[in-house]
């Protein structure tokens, strides 16, 4: 494939993963607020079955869209297998510290809060380095 | 993914049925995110308008900012799983660079324009969401002629 157009949808398809993540954060800000104290009264206040409903389909479908966007890293020849494993363990913590967080503070373990805050936008910004690895290793050329 | 590794799918009877099963489904998803939309937005632009926008003469409220990002977050995350899937089996096809470029570039282009026309409908009105509903169409429509055309090259073994 000519190289201009192969960079033209590497760069339309990042741009729909990280309009993807934006969303993601600007829903985060209108439904919960960025503040300990939101996320604490607004997961304190919600119901096992609503947590539930949040929590099953972000676990489900995340996981498998991890599984796709981390297996690309083992195919970039600047980062070694260790840094992968890492990264992927990383990752894979954050993700279930931002989802299962609620649940804990739902049962009233305040604290989590804290952590659910750090966990979800620890989790974005390491989504969108790993999107911009892969974007940039893309347009220089893959293994 | 093992599919995208692997040299020639006919070659492997196991690969061949996953993904035959795999694309049969995503075609139904397709037709089913399909069916969904007409029952919830309408199927024609003055529908997704009045549903989006909302429509005074009849008491049709608009829809509020956060069920918008909600409705959006939660479609494009399956739509860009079933491009994915979709594309890299198309890709792998054989067809000329031109269909493949085509393509590729059609169905990121308004799996794009999609929740963009959304995002923008409160600014832009009806032309966001006529936008957005063309796209919608046309993203489908590709996916399910796309998965189609794959399929029917997994069951010929042409690839």
């Amino acid at each position: 494939m000519n190289s201009k157009i192969l960079q033209f949808i590497a760069l339309a398809f990042s741009s729909l993963v990280i309009l993807q993540a934006f969303l993601g954060v600007v829903l985060f800000g209108r439904l919960v607020g960025f503040s300990v104290h939101d996320v604490s009264v607004y997961y304190g206040d919600k119901s096992l079955h609503g947590l539930l409903e949040v929590t099953l389909p972000h676990t489900l479908f995340i996981s498998i869209a991890l599984m796709a966007v981390l297996h690309f890293l083992a195919f970039i020849q600047t980062i070694d297998l260790k840094t992968t494993k890492k990264a992927t363990c990383f990752v894979f913590t954050l993700f279930f510290l931002d989802q299962f967080s609620p649940l804990l503070i739902s049962f009233g373990l305040e604290f989590f809060a804290i952590l659910k805050l750090f966990a979800f936008i620890g989790f974005q910004i390491a989504l969108l380095w790993i999107w911009m690895l892969l974007f940039k290793q893309t347009l220089t050329g893959l293994k | 993914m093992k599919f995208i590794a692997s040299k020639k799918l006919s070659d492997n009877s196991v690969m061949r049925s996953i993904i035959i099963g795999m694309l049969l489904s995503l075609i139904f998803a397709m037709m089913l995110s399909m069916t969904a939309k007409g029952i919830d937005y309408g199927v024609s632009p003055m529908q997704w308008n009045a549903a989006v926008l909302g429509n005074e003469a009849e008491f049709i409220d608009p829809m509020s900012f956060n069920d918008l990002l909600l409705g959006i977050h939660a479609d494009l995350f399956g739509l860009i799983i079933t491009f994915v899937l979709i594309a890299s089996v198309y890709a792998r096809m054989g067809r000329s660079r031109v269909i493949a470029i085509s393509f590729l570039t059609l169905s990121l282009l308004s799996l794009l324009v999609y929740p963009i026309g959304m995002l923008f409908s409160p600014l832009l009105g009806s032309t966001g969401v006529s936008l957005s509903l063309s796209a919608f169409i046309l993203f489908h429509s590709l996916m399910i002629v796309g998965g189609l055309d794959a399929l029917i090259g997994l069951l010929r073994k042409k690839f």
